[in-house]
């Protein structure tokens, strides 16, 4: 929680360490070591109470209400504190260091099933389309949990096209994006599948059940000049991912995806504390399965979103510890780990505040979220 | 000086029922302590009620409270100036421990009182008014011909971050603040308020609360296991409460009172009991054994904010919630912090903070209770910035409440508000 100065400088130690007890001397192993700066750059709460924000996306062009470079954040819950309830995404812009309520979506639509909570798979489009998923639920848990859809808006925050259908079942991760300008191609992770309530548990473990049913959809879309993106063609690229409830987490499930030069799609799961990878993501015609395996357990913690840092290494959010690992995805190499969220009010600190994450724009840095005390944060060197 | 169990000389409300003068003047002294708390004193002692300021404000904090806010349902003035006055005339009776009812009762009608504190002592027993925005515009209407009179102090508070604001318990357009050294002496006196506004008010919502019982001089701890209100101004020094909490005489009708932010926040107690000692004295800035500040060994030692560790790290974190509350940190701010731990029971809850808890917790927290002369340069100023940043706001979520303009206290004669409302 980068709010609490003192505890950034905790973990500033704690980079430290961690970052010289495999470095110490040598010449520089990755990405993480440079970063020395966290600053908190303003609250992510709504003036309606939405609260726990998850998708963090940098603007790639000016449109409508928003500027290029401009930082995007939507919320989860809304002011019942229930998990799968928010409907609102805020704009931050660096210059001015303003935070403004871009959009405001219906909590209710007909055309969501379950209605909407929004959650980490959003993007904009160098067209200025923002495409945001829902995986909505009324109670807070899986138990009331809907299908959800994917929300097509425009740049100044109206809602213009619904996308559901039996291939979307709670689009939840944060989204692989190849975007051409007329056309583009998305990748989301579909966590819903067969999911039951928290309360359905299995009796060997004593934890909500596993299923796994959880998908990856490539979507591949046109946009028409100065006409909201059409939705082509579907395919399932990946599919068999570990799901289950969780009253907590609501839900985990493959949530992060980070498509690589050489055509394949990295995807994490929480459950499986994994990080596949899917080959020919872009081309192929049929589903890879849950695809190879990269890197597994060790410093994963519940891996969530990724980014790519400018070396090519893969930067995971732990869900479970506030830390920020370093992949090098040739290797499978678990390079080392930054606790960039050492909150102690959790247990480990920093559990659950993490979710999204977005590279700067210039790439010296990174955004991310933190969900304990609804903020927007930038590292740096 | 009195200690606990040294009760003096009863004055019992059934003594008192036919009127019992005598006793209210030679009970009325010492109103002001130098405690930071509540003093130790007799539940036979009566709280003056007439006088220049209104009783409850710099009174020794009593071991209960029951804070109650009314909606106006009239359109006419007269029956806002008559359910006034017939407060004003209960009050001064139940605050001398008296009760409502009539020397001959008729068996045949309803009790003129309910009878509950038949048998006790007036404890200390305070009841000070309020008036909510309500009473000036409602819904851009002005009902009484009163807006012209609104305090630019009354302001309509803004929304702080991580508000959760219930309607059923926000607002209101009068407010009675009952305090008492007995819970069902300060309930009562809520209950026949209420009653006498049939018609004319009617209960919005209301928030029992409660301190444990502290000797004299003493910092009550609330529900989180530490001191509380060891920075407030000294209530026995009146050049502090003519400086931050008496509105002067450039207040119009409203010099000699003070303006009351009534906010009850819930604490998530199931979460606070978890962390570890060290983080919980991190969050406070203070050490809950003593009360000192980090680094301090007294609790009344002052904090010192710009004392760094051997890593160069401030001893009191930047956000830990005594250091955002400070004077210091507040170009001098402070309010009267007069404020209740409280407990409804059980209620279901969803936490607002991962691990996002939710069932059945307690419900329970503290009735935040604060006077000041001016609320943009006392609470809104300081909770502004604490609003975003207090660690405790990990723990911590205000759930409604409301500002009211407390108005002067009465004479003999006279009604509480009215300067206000005999002189539009």
């Amino acid at each position: 929680m980068r709010s609490v100065k003192s505890f950034s400088e905790l973990a500033a130690a704690a980079i430290a360490s961690l970052a010289i007890a495999s470095a110490a001397h040598a010449a520089p192993q990755g990405y993480l070591e440079t970063i020395h700066k966290h600053s908190t750059l303003g609250s992510t709460v709504t003036e309606n109470g939405d609260l726990n924000p998850y998708a963090v996306v940098v603007a790639p062009v000016s449109a409508g209400k928003i500027l290029k470079d401009d930082v995007l954040v939507d919320n989860f819950n809304n002011i019942s504190n229930l998990q799968g309830t928010g409907a609102t995404i805020v704009d931050y812009n660096p210059t001015t260091r303003q935070t403004k309520l871009f959009a405001q979506v219906p909590q209710k639509l007909a055309q969501c099933p379950g209605g909407v909570g929004l959650s980490t798979a959003m993007t904009m489009l160098k067209s200025g389309w923002i495409i945001v998923g829902s995986t909505p639920s009324t109670d807070g848990t899986t138990a009331t949990k809907g299908d959800g859809c994917v929300l097509v808006l425009d740049p100044n925050g109206k809602l213009v096209a619904t996308w559901s259908g039996p291939t979307i079942n709670d689009p939840w991760g944060n989204m692989a994006v190849i975007d051409n300008g007329a056309t583009a191609t998305l990748f989301i992770s579909m966590a819903g599948f067969g999911i039951p309530g928290p309360d359905v548990t299995d009796p060997a473990t004593g934890y909500p059940v596993i299923v796994r049913k959880a998908t990856v959809l490539r979507l591949e879309l046109s946009i028409p000049d100065g006409k909201p993106p059409a939705l082509l063609s579907q395919t399932v690229v990946g599919d068999g991912f570990a799901q289950r409830a969780d009253r907590d987490n609501f839900l985990f499930g493959p949530t992060g995806l980070a498509l690589g030069k050489d055509g394949a799609l990295y995807v994490t799961d929480g459950l499986d504390n994994v990080i596949t990878a899917i080959p020919d993501a872009v081309t192929r015609t049929a589903s890879a399965g849950t695809g190879r395996v990269v890197t597994q357990g060790s410093l994963l913690a519940w891996p969530l979103a990724m980014a790519w840092t400018p070396e090519g290494h893969l930067l995971v959010c732990n869900g479970k510890n506030g830390q920020l690992v370093e992949v090098d995805p040739a290797s499978g190499k678990q390079i080392y780990a930054q606790w960039i969220d050492s909150d102690q009010a959790q247990s480990p600190p920093g559990n659950g505040d993490l979710f999204g994450l977005a590279m700067t724009p210039d790439g010296t840095g990174f955004y991310y979220v933190e969900d304990d005390v609804n903020t927007l944060v930038k590292a740096s060197r | 000086m009195s200690g606990p169990g040294d009760e003096g000389p009863v004055a019992s409300r059934r003594a008192l029922l036919g009127g019992a003068a005598g006793l209210i003047g030679a009970a009325g002294a010492a109103a002001v302590s130098n405690a930071p708390a509540r003093a130790a004193t007799p539940k036979s002692q009566i709280e003056p009620f007439w006088g220049p300021n209104q009783a409850g404000i710099v009174t020794p904090a009593q071991t209960h409270s029951y804070f109650a806010a009314f909606d106006l349902a009239t359109t006419k003035r007269e029956d806002v100036v008559a359910l006034l006055r017939a407060w004003t005339d209960a009050a001064a009776k139940l605050t001398a421990g008296q009760g409502l009812e009539a020397q001959t009762a008729d068996p045949a009608a309803p009790g003129a009182d309910s009878g509950e504190t038949l048998g006790l002592p007036p404890s200390r027993l305070t009841l000070t008014f309020g008036f909510g925005a309500g009473l000036f515009t409602k819904d851009g209407a002005d009902r009484y011909g009163l807006a012209k009179l609104r305090p630019e102090a009354l302001i309509d508070l803004p929304r702080f971050n991580g508000d959760q604001l219930i309607v059923e318990r926000t607002g209101g357009d009068l407010s009675v603040q009952a305090c008492a050294d007995d819970p069902q002496v300060a309930f009562h006196a809520v209950r026949q308020l209420s009653r006498l506004a049939d018609g004319v008010a009617h209960i919005r919502w209301a928030q029992p609360g409660f301190i444990g019982g502290y000797g004299a001089g003493e910092t009550p701890r609330n529900l989180m296991g530490f001191k509380d209100g060891t920075m407030n101004p000294l209530i026995s020094d009146p050049k502090l409460m003519k400086q931050f909490v008496w509105v002067g005489d450039d207040g119009g009708w409203m010099r000699g009172g003070s303006y009351l932010i009534a906010r009850p926040i819930r604490i998530a107690l199931e979460h606070w009991d978890r962390m570890k000692v060290s983080f919980q004295e991190q969050t406070f800035g203070r050490q809950k054994a003593s009360g000192a500040a980090l680094g301090k060994t007294h609790e009344f030692e002052a904090l010192d904010l710009d004392a760094v560790d051997k890593d160069g790290n401030p001893v009191v974190p930047e956000n830990a919630h005594a250091r955002l509350g400070a004077p210091a940190t507040n170009d001098g701010a402070q309010v009267l912090r007069r404020s209740y731990s409280y407990d409804n029971g059980l209620s279901f809850v969803a936490e607002r903070w991962p691990p996002w808890r939710q069932g059945m917790e307690f419900d329970a927290g503290l009735l935040f209770l604060c006077y000041q002369r001016d609320p943009r340069t006392g609470f809104v100023k300081i909770f502004e910035n604490m609003a975003k940043f207090d660690m405790l706001n990990q723990f911590a979520t205000h759930i409604g409440g409301g500002l009211f303009a407390c108005p002067g206290g009465a004479a003999k004669g006279e009604f509480i508000g009215q300067r206000l409302l005999l002189t539009a």
